[in-house]
């Protein structure tokens, strides 16, 4: 027993040296980081009204990024992209997986903060309030770092600047959230004014609709939902299809009061969509009379999902077949090549490398120490085509979408 | 000879009143389960008519077909006093390889360069592959079990994380760049979601189907005929006296964990071409609705009591449930307490008779 005792604690030592021993080298990172935390916390505390935060000069930036989840497609090339745009700009940089917990992200950076980064690109988990954002911007000023948040809102359309215009340690790098809806919208209307009796399988003058959301109180998802719908509405109205009382597009389930079905998990899978439209597929169809004759989904792998849940019932199979039409939105490789082959009709492209070469953009600029307006409308004008600036926000830099049909 | 019914009968006339009460109280909770579900269906019907079509049973099949090979595989675990929490993860993984392996010769943006258009030799070795995937989880998972008498949550938990790096890693390797995998061939689609049976009241049932009802007898005879199955449930009542009695307790652990990760790699290989898309998030959760059917179905965390037919029914129940809410067109919010409300019902019902007679 006690010759037992003796190893474990023997263990234990030589463990506690090896990890002394591992992390001797970052000792050296470790030192100015801690002074600039130091100086930021006196600077806080000489004149709440010039936060001016400590800006890292080029040399020392240390960028930390923490995704929302790996597992997203659209993130996942973002990711790759962006890993490729920091190892090419020769930036220290350091890739964190919230798993799609809030939580977990923000103890990832809790963790690197104190372990001296000193500017975050965040993607945040949770866009249904603005306290998750403040609290890091927050956190990081107080260790004299800088937070840009990038593709998931932090603030609705509604409170817009609420978080980025109270902070000047922060910027946001993403998309517009409601433009994907209207995108998405407009083409949806685009293509039933062009297509009106084809897609109306019935001929009772009115297109009923599914509507696949990725996740509830996602303020993205809630737009897609919102104003795929009532762009497309917009649409049709004016080219004279449906009134406001009677309108064209109707949701094909009338006793589904919220008119969409979300995936459980939250998860945008495509999963949850193909079960969804095989059960709605059992109860609405051709032999009933009532058939789903649109599809439009939150992300193109619901889309696909969607489709899947189709093919299985013999529609969407090319040529011979009737088409449903499902539109979506990301443009994934996956669902371009299903638009070419026309079982897909259209979805909203996200530019993955036009992302993450405004990110790169933004930490070079406040590494070299501009301020992070100044960042924002330098990067912006760096591609104007793919990049505009928030008219109510300074700090907010949009990236634009475009619709997909192929 | 004298049948069961009227044995029944003969026995309940020597009851006394009091004990035709509880005679007939136990009769109700012994059958909860049933009685719920048929109250859930009768009201369903009642609301939407069409509940009562060709279509929406041969949609609640399909439904029950692609969850229940995987409920059988943790089933097993459970008979052992365990669980299985990388089962999602093992799909995921499996669907990965599957969708890479079975992609059509002219999808755009094939994972596997190099692979041509599959011919029906090459899914059968890719269902091989998945299959064995699945069960080097499965044996690593048993094998910690059994070895370092570790429960199998904490050594499930770390295989499944282990299993959605590697996937992670799959889905980004290989110039895929995160994007989901599909674009699959048409063989492999036929050969899962096809139908070689002709369309029974003009609804086509797919094969996959066909392939759940295989592996339900095959998993009945395991558990039924085999001395491995015999095994498992005495290892699952009690492991010292299946040890004393000459059952290789490490042996049968290993296996049932094994034959419960092939399970979720053949689970993994039909997901693949029943949805088409795959992305790492594929599998997601899995074994949360796989764990609530076979508890549902009587398969106790106590160990050593469930039988195949228990665990079908309660992938069964959990179905009807999703299938009546969406046709009562039940709220999303609402959609998660009821469900989570007749789960816990079901399962405090059911637990009574085995506490009942402890």
């Amino acid at each position: 027993m006690k010759i037992k005792k003796i190893l474990a604690l023997l263990l234990a030592c030589v463990m506690v040296f090896a990890l002394a021993a591992c992390s001797s080298g970052t000792d050296a990172t470790e030192a100015p980081t801690t002074a600039a935390t130091e100086a930021a916390g006196g600077e806080e505390t000489a004149g709440a009204e010039e936060t001016e935060a400590t800006t890292p000069t080029a040399g020392t930036a240390r960028v930390g990024v923490f995704y929302y989840a790996f597992s997203d497609a659209f993130i996942a090339s973002v990711r790759d992209a962006l890993d490729t745009a920091l190892t090419g700009a020769g930036i220290d940089y350091q890739n964190f997986d919230a798993n799609n917990s809030q939580a977990t992200q923000n103890e990832s950076i809790t963790t690197a903060l104190t372990d001296g980064y000193n500017i975050l690109l965040v993607n945040l988990v949770d866009t249904a309030s603005t306290d998750a954002a403040s609290q890091i911007i927050e956190q990081a000023a107080a260790a004299g770092a800088q937070v840009v948040f990038f593709n998931r809102a932090v603030e609705g359309t509604d409170n817009e600047g609420v978080v980025l215009n109270a902070y000047d340690t922060v910027a946001f790098v993403g998309t517009d959230a409601p433009e994907a809806g209207h995108l998405q919208g407009q083409m949806i209307g685009n293509y039933l004014v062009e297509n009106f009796d084809t897609v109306d399988l019935n001929g009772d003058g009115q297109i009923s609709y599914a509507m696949f959301m990725g996740q509830v109180g996602n303020v993205e998802a809630l737009y897609r939902t919102q104003y795929s719908v009532e762009d497309a509405l917009v649409v049709l109205e004016e080219n004279g299809y449906g009134s406001a009382d009677e309108p064209a597009l109707v949701y094909f389930d009338p006793n589904n009061t919220e008119s969409y079905q979300a995936d459980p998990n939250g998860a945008w899978s495509a999963g949850a969509a193909t079960e969804y439209m095989q059960t709605n597929l059992s109860q609405y169809n051709e032999a009933n009379g009532n058939m789903i004759e649109l599809i439009i989904c939150n992300n193109d792998n619901m889309a696909e999902g969607a489709i899947a849940a189709l093919q299985a019932a013999g529609y969407n199979n090319g040529e011979g077949s009737t088409t449903i039409p499902v539109f979506g939105v990301d443009a994934t490789e996956s669902a371009k090549a299903l638009i070419a082959a026309g079982t897909m009709t259209g979805t909203v492209e996200q530019s993955a490398t036009g992302m993450a070469d405004a990110l790169l953009g933004m930490v070079q600029n406040i590494a070299s120490g501009s301020t992070m307006d100044d960042a924002v409308t330098a990067v912006a004008a760096s591609n104007a085509d793919l990049y505009s600036v928030s008219e109510a926000v300074p700090n907010k830099l949009y990236v634009a979408y475009s619709a997909y049909t192929g | 000879m004298k049948n069961p019914i009227s044995r029944k009968v003969e026995y309940y006339k020597t009851l006394d009143a009091k004990d035709r009460r509880s005679f007939w109280i136990d009769g109700l909770l012994n059958n909860a389960i049933y009685i719920i579900l048929v109250i859930f269906l009768i009201y369903t019907a009642t609301r939407n008519s069409r509940l009562l079509s060709w279509a929406a049973l041969v949609n609640l099949i399909t439904l029950v077909a692609a969850n229940l090979p995987m409920a059988l595989g943790i089933g097993g675990c459970i008979i052992l006093t365990g669980t299985d929490l990388s089962a999602g993860r093992v799909v995921g993984l499996s669907a990965a390889l599957s969708a890479a392996l079975l992609q059509g010769a002219s999808t755009v943006n094939k994972y596997f360069e190099g692979l041509g258009e599959p011919g029906l030799g090459m899914v059968f070795l890719v269902l091989l592959i998945a299959m064995v995937i699945g069960g080097i989880v499965g044996l690593a998972n048993g094998f910690f079990v059994a070895r370092f008498q570790l429960h199998p949550f904490i050594v499930t938990l770390a295989t499944q994380l282990i299993v959605y790096g590697g996937c992670l890693i799959f889905y980004n390797s290989n110039g895929n760049n995160g994007q989901p995998i599909s674009g699959l061939s048409q063989v492999f689609r036929t050969f899962v979601t096809g139908s070689i049976l002709p369309p029974i009241f003009g609804q086509t049932i797919p094969n996959y189907v066909l392939y759940a009802i295989i592996v339900f007898i095959l998993m009945w005879f395991i558990w039924n005929k085999t001395t491995f199955g015999k095994n498992m449930f005495a290892v699952g009542s009690n492991p010292e006296a299946a040890n004393v009695s000459g059952v290789n307790v490490f042996l049968t652990t290993t296996l049932v964990h094994t034959l419960a990760g092939i399970t979720y790699g053949y689970t993994g290989f039909i997901d693949a071409a029943r949805i088409m898309s795959n992305t790492a998030s594929t599998g997601q959760n899995y074994e949360s609705d796989a764990i609530a059917a076979c508890v549902i179905g009587g398969v106790s965390f106590v160990g050593g009591t469930g039988t195949v037919g228990g665990v079908l029914l309660g992938v069964v129940l959990l179905r009807v449930i999703y299938v009546c809410l969406n046709y009562l067109s039940v709220d999303p919010n609402l959609q998660y307490i009821v469900k989570g409300a007749i789960i816990l019902l079901a399962c405090s019902i059911d637990m009574r008779k085995y506490l009942a007679r402890k």
